[in-house]
């Protein structure tokens, strides 16, 4: 971090208020809340780095506030299986979920923002959202708290949420894909899934299974398709929507059409079921073995025990994505979400003590997971014995350690940035024609590249 | 003035009535401020009373629009410093695929559903303005019903009903030995779908416009008609239709507004899918917002479709308008 990034910001404290309050003024209010001088010694050796140790500063259990969090039912829910213990540990802050669909919730972000108020304290954000608003300047920098944590957090999450060396969001859930697939159907068809090794054993299986059980391989909607999947296979290949330099590389990477000709395969030959993701035929689907796999991140047990197969316990697996070639990546990610504190909010320090005590520490982070297959991010969670053992779901399979190690490997690519919303938008459609056969995949892609590079104007 | 005599009283009143003649005269000399301070005192009153209506529409309305051009001309991702660009929005838009597409839509919806919908809201209000026609408010509520449900609920029910593998249709259709439709699966059949949902839901209002016009036809010049040897068919056709016109004028002109600014229907039912099919301009508008926070483009967006609803409101009303109704 250079000076210039600190700029007039050079005192940490007035840093991380980031303007909103003065030096003064937040000695004011810290006097009023009854924080001794030691406390702010604290924070200040935390922030500036002081001291060599990475312990994160500890909060006064005085902290006062009432927090307003946004965000959607099943991750509200995972937040909640802490705040019996936060409430413990600062009895004076008082929490109040809002709960949205992510899409909602967005758009009332942006609504906030724009009026310049009306925010939340925080907010969960998905990574594939959280750059928009940190490149934006909505958030509150929080460098000077999360900074103990970026050694001691799968490293990939902490991409979208920086600026300028600043870090704007606390990393949650990374999304490790795997194959969840069914035991049943692999039986019945002869396939043995260790077999799976490359995505062409993938396809070959495909087959065997449509002719043994009638059942497709993958649900892939045509018309309605969300290139979700798309998505997920370019990011293990480490490829995307743009390198790293920020070009856009949809038609350029021969990756891309790759992959997007290899989803094809499986409509052209019937392997694939037409159905909408999050819709009744999709969940049905996955209940009663129309599909024998599902490639989603670890964060789709959740939805499989909760209400799409809770009663399939034993007929699923989880097996690593196959390779594109021999030696190459088997992890990819879909998804995953942050906490983020706004910069329109009052109490930031109430709403760091929240996220750091939901998020920051190996304890919560098990409590959620044990519970509901959203995925910790703190890699010493990992070496917690609950890794080791087997989900009952899932046949009693390890799949956590699975993930565990998918999670650490997860390649660098151009899916997610501050424009990810906008180029998956305008690549959808182009997906959906291929898949209807109205144009072939290169087609596809190079309509899609020319219409991001004019509505975004990059290169 | 009770206590006064009644002459008094009568004089009085002379001088009120011609007041307002003799102010004229005197305002013709006086300054134009003079006027109006004079003006707004005598008038205080009544201004006061109407005034929370012309507050609360400058402020939610006026205020809106012409924020709205000011931010056409700017980018600006709804946080920071607003850069004014001039009209390089405007430019751009000009050669914007996805906006023109949106337009082309809708004009493909219009032509779609409108002239259905238009020619059953006739035809029932018709039915309903027919004497012989038992119950007539239940059938007016029942077929007004669809316009105030909630939109949404609607249009996730037809999702349900349209889809094309668990779709009640189509397992109708399949106990009529009929092919499976691809009903929100193929970009026509999206088109028509969504021209369904829009007759279900405003069918029922057209119709209610419908008979509010049939209502002021006389009875005597379709009575006159009968005397003259002609059936019903006939009468309608050549008396009630024709005396119709200004008011389907009226219809259809707002089935144009609807058709352009449509946006919760196809949001929800298709959004906006497939392969764009069915992406209207205000979804797009909506898309230019809250996906791309490019929110001085979507002002332009706004200001170019409202210009256009304009022009072709303007001109559907001179051309159906121009010739003579009854020949």
């Amino acid at each position: 971090m250079s000076q210039d990034d600190i700029g007039t910001e050079g005192n940490p404290i007035a840093g991380f208020l980031h303007g909103e309050i003065s030096r003064r003024e937040l000695m004011r209010r810290l006097a009023i809340l009854g924080l001794a001088a030691p406390s702010v010694a604290a924070i200040i050796e935390a922030c500036g780095g002081a001291s060599p140790t990475s312990q994160p500063a500890a909060l006064s259990k005085d902290l006062k506030g009432s927090l307003t969090i946004w965000g959607w039912s099943a991750s509200v829910a995972a937040l909640k299986l802490v705040d019996t213990d936060f409430s413990a540990a600062f009895p004076n802050i008082s929490v109040k979920y809002v709960e949205r669909p992510p899409g909602d919730t967005y758009r009332n972000i942006q609504l906030a923002i724009a009026a310049g108020s009306g925010a939340p304290d925080i907010s969960i954000i998905e990574d594939s959202h959280v750059s928009q608003y940190v490149q934006l300047g909505a958030l509150a920098d929080i460098t000077d708290w999360v900074k103990p944590y970026v050694p001691q957090i799968v490293s990939y999450k902490w991409t979208w949420i920086q600026k300028s060396n600043r870090y704007y969001a606390m990393p949650w859930d990374p999304g490790p894909v795997g194959v969840f697939y069914r035991r049943d159907i692999f039986q019945q068809a002869g396939v043995d899934p260790a077999s799976i090794q490359s995505w062409e054993d993938f396809y070959q299986a495909a087959k065997t299974i449509k002719q043994k059980t009638g059942s497709f391989m993958w649900q892939q909607a045509k018309a309605r398709n969300d290139g979700r999947l798309f998505e997920t296979l370019l990011w293990q290949r480490g490829t995307g929507y743009i390198n790293a330099k920020g070009d856009v590389i949809l038609d350029k990477d021969p990756k891309v059409r790759d992959t997007l000709e290899f989803i094809g395969r499986f409509w052209t030959d019937g392997l694939a079921a037409d159905q909408e993701p999050w819709t009744d035929p999709w969940y049905k689907a996955q209940a009663g073995g129309g599909t024998a796999t599902v490639i989603d991140a670890v964060w789709m047990g959740t939805f499989f025990k909760s209400f799409i197969a809770p009663k399939a316990a034993g007929s699923w697996g989880v097996a690593l994505l196959p390779v594109w070639q021999a030696g190459g990546s088997r992890a990819s990610n879909d998804g995953g979400s942050v906490l983020a504190i706004f910069d329109q909010s009052q109490q930031k320090e109430a709403a760091w003590a929240y996220t750091q005590f939901h998020l920051g520490r190996n304890q919560s982070q098990l409590q959620i997971y044990e519970k509901t297959d959203i995925f910790p991010s703190l890699r010493s969670s990992f070496q917690d014995s609950f890794f080791q053992e087997g989900d009952p779901y899932f046949g009693d399979e390890k799949v956590r350690s699975m993930f565990a190690d998918i999670a650490a490997k997860i390649p660098n690519a151009g899916i997610y940035s501050r424009d990810y919303q906008e180029m998956s938008n305008l690549t959808t459609p182009e997906i959906q024609k291929y898949a209807l056969g109205q144009q072939s995949a290169q087609q596809a892609l190079a309509n899609a590249a020319e219409l991001i590079r004019e509505k975004t104007h990059r290169s | 003035m009770l206590t006064e005599p009644r002459h008094r009283i009568r004089e009085a009143t002379l001088a009120a009535a011609t007041e307002d003649l003799g102010e004229d005269y005197e305002w013709r000399s006086d300054s134009l401020r003079q006027r109006w301070r004079l003006a707004v005192r005598r008038h205080r009153w009544p201004l006061l009373f109407i005034s929370p209506f012309f507050v609360l529409f400058a402020v939610f309305n006026v205020y809106p629009v012409l924020f709205s051009f000011w931010l056409s001309l700017h980018d600006w991702p709804g946080l920071g410093p607003m850069d004014f660009i001039g009209l390089a929005n405007y430019t751009e838009l000009a050669h914007d695929p996805l906006f023109w597409n949106s337009m082309l839509n809708s004009v493909l919806l219009f032509f779609i559903y409108v002239p259905v919908m238009t020619f059953l809201a006739v035809v029932l209000a018709a039915v309903l303005n027919a004497r012989f026609l038992k119950l007539q408010g239940l059938w007016r509520a029942l077929i007004f019903m669809p316009n105030i449900t909630s939109m949404v609920a609607a249009g996730y029910t037809f999702r349900l009903i349209l889809d094309k593998d668990s779709g009640a249709l189509n397992h109708a259709l399949a106990f009529l030995h009929v092919a499976a439709v691809p009903w929100l699966d193929d970009v026509w059949w999206a088109r028509i779908s969504l021209g369904l949902l829009m007759i279900w839901a405003w069918l029922g209002y057209n119709t209610v416009i419908m008979l509010a016009g049939m209502q002021t036809i006389p009875r005597e010049l379709i009575e006159a008609a009968k005397v003259d040897g002609a059936n019903a068919v006939q009468a309608f056709r050549r008396i009630t239709v024709p005396l119709l016109r200004p008011v389907i004028v009226f219809s259809m002109t707002l089935s144009i507004i609807g058709t352009f600014s449509m946006f919760t229907e196809p949001y929800i039912l298709t959004r906006g899918g497939p392969i764009r099919a069915t992406e209207t301009p205000v979804i797009e508008i909506f898309n230019s917002t809250f996906t791309d926070l490019r929110f001085g483009y979507a002002a332009a967006e706004s200001y170019v479709y409202f210009a256009i609803i304009v022009v072709i409101t303007l001109l559907q009303f001179w051309t159906v308008s121009r010739s003579d109704p009854v020949r």
